[in-house]
């Protein structure tokens, strides 16, 4: 198989010299060049609706249509796919040197710096842009509901800009046939957050966390396009297609296979470190995760996309897309690992001890992207890839009924004052979906998400050396079904209640959106004309102060239920293909990719499933192949059920549960957790600061050393002027005196030198 | 001729300005300035691009015999792009004058054209004095400019301006005269043209080379400014009127980094091939440090102002990279931080104009009121913060790629060139991308995001009553709209599409820059190569010719 | 010059006129002008000091032309005293002004040049 990849590898490098022509394009390349041309098309569209001030749902419409198309392109692909594909739409940087050189300097051979706004399509490609566009496509006109109450404002058409914007440079950045398109679109989607982070610009909050999400990015970013230029530097391309299908590479990895780490020199094991500090930083890991629980800032169908399905698996993207450079190094999977596992398990204990549901979900995230690059690191490229696909429907399912609620409670997200929404008129259908989202997220048995994380786990005790990963992981996974059904166990079932959220969020636009715990100064408005106080119902018992909840209209009703159906409508995918049963579909289209195995397949290269390794962890023994669908499945349950007892059945009243009562028996910690272990002030406290003040330090630095000595260089002629200055006197005979004495001296001098 | 109508066009329109009534000044200064703009595009089309590397347009007219002295101009494809950069400003400039100068237009619009004037004779001249002449003169106008029509502390800052830069340039011209001694010490004749010139200078010994160097770099590096000669830049910028600030960043600091690129490089290879890391670490100083004094500023206006110091430090590190990869990025870096820092300034100088203040305790939110002139902070902000697909990242990313690719480490090995910067410098350098988010990020976060602030008078949309100084008068500026009105969208549209094709797709320009490069290049080589002796008494490698 | 004022010595009497009486009267109307310039007061007076030391630098030029038998000298004092001539006019009538000013013709009531 691998053969096969590095032969198209091999047939595509003449095509990327001969092709970059649009009036001749390869087969199928203008289907694949219509995926961000068609998410431009609905960027310059809403533009236009913004230029010309439509105050109607157009946007929305022009979006939809945009991403379906576009949806439909990717699907059009993927049906008639027969091997990776190149299509070069344009050069975008071509910069070439040596040659014959001027003046005579002989030959010098020739080298280029080649970046097409080329897409190179595989199967890798394909699985995410297959997600990505569905479901942009859904999340599109999740919003058209859920931003209505900005219809009247600029922000609708702002919005959808920045949306379509979004897609856009996700399909570069998945699409892209080198790694500086890549980049591109990597900062592209990095911009697009910040756009839509900050799109409640009114609210300092939402412009701090926007920054926020975009420095800390770029931290991530600075590391990605290093490793982009250690990788042109030593292959002297930065295109997957020529770097991977390297003849030096090739031996690189044939020394890795072997073993042999001691002959890849230093500088090559150093390029998936660089890399790594990209993907951390986009996909919100361990040392650089602090931006994503903030952004939940943002609308929540931007939380839902961006947060949580798709931009965020970015850095899973990438790690896979080069997974093989990550192999030329000995210590950047256990790195990758170790960092995903810490992270699974950091967040995992921060989402227990929250109370926004939003920001429990944002933890979750974190948590389950730990998952995916301990899957990364443990060599299952598959179940990692898997879980991304999983994840992105059921995270943006339980997004999507995070939002709904919040939409129709007025902000309001604090899981102790919503209880027994389901029950409430209107609310079933949210409910339902928000409960397949939280099996799956929590791995109940025979769910889409039981499968994916159930291969990460098994790879990690079957990889020899990761098993401390893998108990971490298995722990992560009890702790994620608990904090899972604590919010569902609170929120949607249980005794009717609700105190509704200081704002009417999204209806005023003076106003801004849900201010997550923190009071806002202005009472709200009730803009839906259901009654005329919505009021500050902070007392107990139901909402009977004026406000009615409203619940979710058709497109949100019909997202959530499509999204569920579709939670349940890729189990079968794990069962057919090649791989049946061990990431079935997705494992063939991993497989088919440059994230497929090495080539001779032993030992280090050694994927989860078929035979030849050498060796082989174990689970206490057992073949966690085998015993890891068990093991991790009653784990989830037991999770549930702890949540159950303390959150669900052990309710005396709405507001109150046991769980309240175990919290003296742990001591600080859960109060440190729900402080984020104070991760954030130690960041403040140790970089933050420090740059501060080096900030001040250089300005003050700046105003009296640097520009003093200018000044000061100024001074000395003027300092000078002055001194001499009373010589000067003005008065006439001074001045003859001093011209009678200078005579009379030089006349001596003369007389002096005549003698 | 192109040249020379370039040159001549923007003179005849600043006279026929000064003759006409005072309320036609600015109409005949749009006419100069596009008239100008046409012929430079002409250009663009008409230059051969295969010949890149050759100054084409070439005229040369006897001056002064005795001594070789000669009014030669003509362009190779970076003089060419950068008096296209000159040109395309020019309308922007008076453009974004048209409420802003209220009183003694016409001395305004006519040294604004011979200024423009002047810096195109920089960018054409092949003569060294002809050169040096312009580049000096383009101090008069500049200075006028800020003294007459800046804010209130203007008659410091551009008496600081004008004594600061024409004291490196002295230095510099003592530096060029003995690159002509030398010429004719060796020829036994006396020529003042740069090809000549840089024929013979690289035979200079190294010694002699690092002398010229310092001479050069104290003129070129105050003009660019490099880090500890930067001072004057912020001061002159706060207190410049909005064209003079435009103009200030888009093409007299470029004046600073040409220099290096046309004299510094060729006429001391050798001496800056030693001196590169030396040089580059100066540069990254100035990246991180203005970068981080950005942070702390209040002024909207001085922190662009300082953002262009850390930015031409990138400019300098890819010049000093000495390979293609870096010295094509440098010349990019002109041309792009002269779009979108220009196009910063001029939307400061809207604002400025609107609320007559640029403090950002006392501006902030102002999506909420502009919600046109905001979108445009954020592109224009997004392009100087170096995102991918605007100008600044291609420009960004050649000159750290070629600091990163120069270094003997990765010596044969199918990206590196020799060097001896590498993986440090391009790494400490690359934080000041993080750093340029930080800054510019904080200063949209204040100025376009937040809660609305506005100075007092100004909250409902009156109260436009007061002038700022003798600069400001009040009369038009009274009028304006509180969001853009189409003649300031005009003015930055052409900037914004500029931005956006140079950054989408950038491929000619980097190609159309190849000849030069390459000439510069193979000049340098042997600096390039240039390895310190591994021990004290080890003698450094002598280049005979 | 060191032949010049060697023969500048006082000369022995019963002799010619010779060049250096000349130039020994020309030094003596010089310093005595010199002298009065610096010691005295009066603008009117110092203005005729400098008549003076003007006058002496004329002889010394005549003394000059004569003895080396050219008439650039000569010429030359012709185009000083023309010069002293205007400059007497231009001067008086300043002194004239700034009497009106200050009703006093002392210099030291002027000294606006102060540094």
């Amino acid at each position: 198989m691998l053969s096969g990849i590095l032969n198209s590898l091999a047939a595509l490098m003449p095509a990327a010299e001969a092709g970059g022509d649009l009036l001749h394009p390869p087969k199928g390349a203008m289907l694949m060049l219509a995926v961000p041309v068609l998410t431009l098309v609905g960027v310059l569209a809403c533009t236009i609706c913004a230029v010309a001030r439509v105050r109607t749902k157009l946007p929305a419409w022009i979006s939809v249509a945009c991403l379906a198309g576009a949806f439909g392109c990717v699907l059009a692909t993927f049906l008639g796919y027969e091997g990776p594909r190149h299509a070069v739409g344009f050069e975008w940087i071509h910069l070439q040197w040596g040659g014959e050189t001027p003046r005579g300097g002989g030959q010098v051979p020739i080298r280029a710096l080649h970046a097409n706004f080329g897409l190179y399509v595989d199967t890798l490609t394909l699985l995410w842009m297959l997600f990505v566009t569905g479901l942009a496509t859904l999340i599109a006109l999740y919003a058209s509901e859920y931003m209505a109450g900005d219809v009247r404002t600029a922000g609708y058409s702002r919005f959808f800009v920045a949306f379509n914007l979004f897609v856009f440079s996700m399909s570069c950045l998945v699409m892209a046939d080198n790694l500086l398109l890549l980049y591109l679109g990597w900062e592209g989607v990095g911009l697009c957050s910040y756009l839509l982070i900050g799109y409640f610009y009114k609210k300092p909050s939402a412009v701090a966390a926007a920054k926020k999400a975009f420095i800390v990015n770029r931290i991530g970013d600075l590391g990605l396009a290093l490793g982009i230029m250690l990788i042109f530097v030593k292959f002297g391309t930065v295109e997957y297609a020529t770097l991977l299908a390297d003849s030096k590479f090739q031996g690189f990895l044939a020394a890795a296979t072997a073993g042999d780490f001691a002959s890849i020199p230093w500088d090559i094991q150093l390029i998936p470190a660089l890399l790594m500090i990209g993907a951390f930083g986009k996909s919100a890991q361990f040392p650089l995760y602090v931006w994503l629980p903030d952004a939940m800032e943002g609308p929540t169908p931007v939380s839902a996309l961006i947060h949580a399905a798709t931009m965020v698996t970015a850095g899973v993207f990438l790690i896979a897309r080069t997974f093989w450079v990550f192999q030329v190094s000995e210590y950047a999977l256990p790195i990758v690992a170790w960092i995903g596992a810490i992270t699974a398990l950091l967040a995992a204990t921060i989402g227990m001890a929250q109370f926004d549901i939003k920001r429990i979900m944002a933890y979750s995230t974190v948590s389950q992207l730990g998952y995916m690059f301990a899957g990364l690191g443990v060599m299952t490229s598959v179940g990692a890839a898997f879980h991304v696909f999983t994840h992105a429907f059921f995270k943006a399912l339980l997004f999507l009924a995070c939002g709904a609620v919040m939409h129709g409670f007025a902000g309001q997200l604090d899981l102790r004052k919503l209880s027994g929404v389901q029950k409430m008129p209107g609310w079933r259908i949210v409910g339902v979906t928000m409960l397949v989202g939280c099996l799956n997220l929590a791995g109940f048995p025979l769910l889409a998400g039981f499968w994916s994380k159930d291969m990460i786990l098994a790879q990690a005790f079957a990889e020899p050396g990761y098993s401390a990963v893998g108990w971490v992981l298995l722990l992560t996974a009890g702790l994620t079904a608990y904090y899972t059904f604590r919010v569902y166990f609170r929120v949607f079932v249980g005794p009717q209640h609700f105190e509704p959220g200081d704002e009417v969020h999204g209806h005023d636009d003076a106003h801004g959106h849900g201010d997550h715990g923190h009071a806002h100064a202005e009472p709200a408005h009730d803009g839906h004309g259901h009654g005329d106080h919505a009021g500050h119902a902070h007392g107990s018992g139901g909402g009977q102060h004026g406000f009615h909840p409203h619940p979710p209209g058709w497109a949100i009703n019909l997202v959530l239920v499509v999204l569920a159906i579709g939670a349940f409508a890729i189990i079968p995918l794990n069962f057919i293909g090649e791989h049946a049963g061990h990431g079935g579909w997705a494992a063939d289209m991993v497989h088919h990719s440059t994230a497929g195995p090495l080539p001779a397949g032993a030992g280090h290269a050694a994927e989860g499933h078929g035979g030849g390794h050498a060796e082989h962890g174990t689970f206490l023994g057992m073949d966690p192949h085998k015993v890891m669908y068990y093991v991790s499945g009653v784990v989830g349950i037991v999770g549930i059920g702890i949540a159950f007892v303390l959150h669900l059945a052990g309710r005396t009243e709405a507001a109150r549960s046991r769980a309240d009562g175990l919290l003296p028996a742990l001591g600080p910690i859960p109060g440190w957790a729900q402080h984020k272990w104070y991760v954030d002030e130690f960041y403040d406290f140790l970089i933050r600061t420090p740059l501060w003040v080096a900030a001040h330090l250089f300005h003050l630095v700046d105003k009296l050393i640097v520009d003093g000595l200018v000044n000061l260089f100024g001074f000395i002629p003027r300092a000078l002027g002055k001194a001499i200055r009373p010589s000067q006197s003005g008065v006439l005979h001074g001045y003859a005196l001093a011209m009678a004495g200078g005579v009379a001296f030089l006349l001596l001098i003369v007389l002096m030198a005549a003698l | 001729m192109a040249l020379l109508a370039l040159i001549l066009v923007p003179l005849l329109f600043a006279g026929y300005v000064a003759l006409r009534p005072e309320r036609e000044a600015k109409s005949i200064a749009l006419w100069g300035t596009l008239g100008a703009l046409g012929i430079s595009a002409w250009t663009l089309f008409d230059f051969d691009w295969g010949q890149s590397g050759v100054f084409q347009y070439a005229e040369s007219f006897s001056w002064v015999d005795a001594i070789g002295l000669r009014l030669s101009v003509g362009a190779d494809s970076v003089s060419l792009m950068l008096i296209a950069l000159t040109a395309f400003l020019g309308p922007v400039c008076v453009l974004c004058s048209r409420t802003a100068i209220t009183h003694r237009q016409r001395t305004f619009y006519a040294w604004l054209l011979v200024l423009q004037a002047a810096m195109t004779g920089v960018f054409a001249a092949r003569d060294l004095v002809l050169f040096y002449v312009c580049f000096e003169f383009t101090l008069i106008p500049m200075w006028v400019l800020i003294n007459l029509y800046g804010s209130t502390n203007r008659k410091k800052a551009a008496t600081k301006f004008f004594l600061y830069t024409f004291t490196g340039s002295l230095i510099a011209l003592a530096g060029l005269v003995y690159v002509v001694w030398f010429k004719w010490s060796v020829s036994q004749q006396w020529t003042f043209d740069l090809y000549e010139l840089q024929r013979t200078a690289a035979r200079m010994s190294s010694a002699e080379q690092a002398w010229v160097l310092l001479a050069l770099l104290a003129g070129f590096a105050v003009k660019v400014p490099l880090f500890p000669v930067h001072t004057w830049l912020p001061l002159a910028h706060t207190e410049a009127p909005t064209a003079g600030s435009v103009i200030l960043a888009g093409v007299l600091l470029k004046l600073g980094t040409y220099g290096i690129f046309r004299f510094a490089l060729p006429f001391c290879p050798l001496a800056i091939g030693e001196y590169a890391p030396l040089i580059a670490g100066l540069s990254i100083v100035g990246i991180v440090y203005a970068g981080l004094v950005c942070w702390v500023q209040t002024d909207v206006k001085k922190l662009v102002a300082y953002s262009s110091v850390a930015h031409l430090g990138f400019c300098v590190l890819g010049m000093v990279a000495l390979n293609d990869t870096g010295i094509t990025g440098s010349i990019l870096y002109m041309i792009n931080h002269g779009l979108s820092t220009g196009a910063l300034f001029v939307l400061i100088g809207m604002i400025y104009e609107r609320y007559h203040t640029r403090s950002m305790d006392e501006l902030g939110g102002l999506a909420a009121r502009m919600p046109v002139w905001s979108s445009f902070m954020v592109f224009f902000t997004m392009a100087s913060v170096g995102l991918p697909g605007l100008n600044g990242f291609v420009s960004e990313f050649l000159c750290l790629l070629g600091a990163f690719q120069a270094s003997h480490e990765w010596a044969g090995t199918p990206g590196g060139t020799p060097g001896r910067l590498g993986f440090v410098y391009a790494a400490v350098a690359g934080t000041g991308m993080i750093v340029a988010a930080i800054y510019l990020l904080y200063m949209v976060g204040r100025v376009v995001f937040g809660p609305l602030v506005e100075p007092h008078g100004h909250g409902n949309g009156s109260g436009h009553g007061h002038g700022n100084g003798a600069a400001h008068g009040n009369g038009d500026a009274a009028a304006l709209p509180r969001d853009l009105n189409w003649r300031e969208i005009g003015t930055l549209l052409p900037l914004a599409i500029a931005c956006v094709g140079l950054g989408v797709y950038p491929s000619p320009v980097i190609q159309g820059l190849r000849g030069p490069v390459a000439t510069t290049v193979a000049v340098t080589k042997e600096g390039a190569a240039y390895k310190p002796p591994a021990r004290a008494d080890a003698k450094p490698p002598e280049v005979s010719r | 010059m060191m032949h010049l004022l060697a023969q500048a010595n006082p000369p022995a009497p019963m002799h010619a006129v010779t060049l250096g009486h000349y130039l020994f009267v020309s030094a003596a109307m010089f310093a005595i002008g010199l002298i009065g310039f610096v010691s005295r007061r009066n603008l009117i007076i110092m203005f005729l000091c400098t008549e003076l030391m003007f006058q002496a630098a004329g002889i010394a030029l005549i003394a000059f032309s004569r003895f080396h038998l050219n008439h650039t000298g000569e010429t030359f004092v012709i185009f000083v005293l023309t010069v002293a001539a205007a400059e007497a006019a231009m001067a008086l009538a300043l002194v004239v002004l700034l009497f009106r000013r200050r009703e006093s013709l002392s210099g030291e009531e002027w000294a606006s040049m102060k540094g």
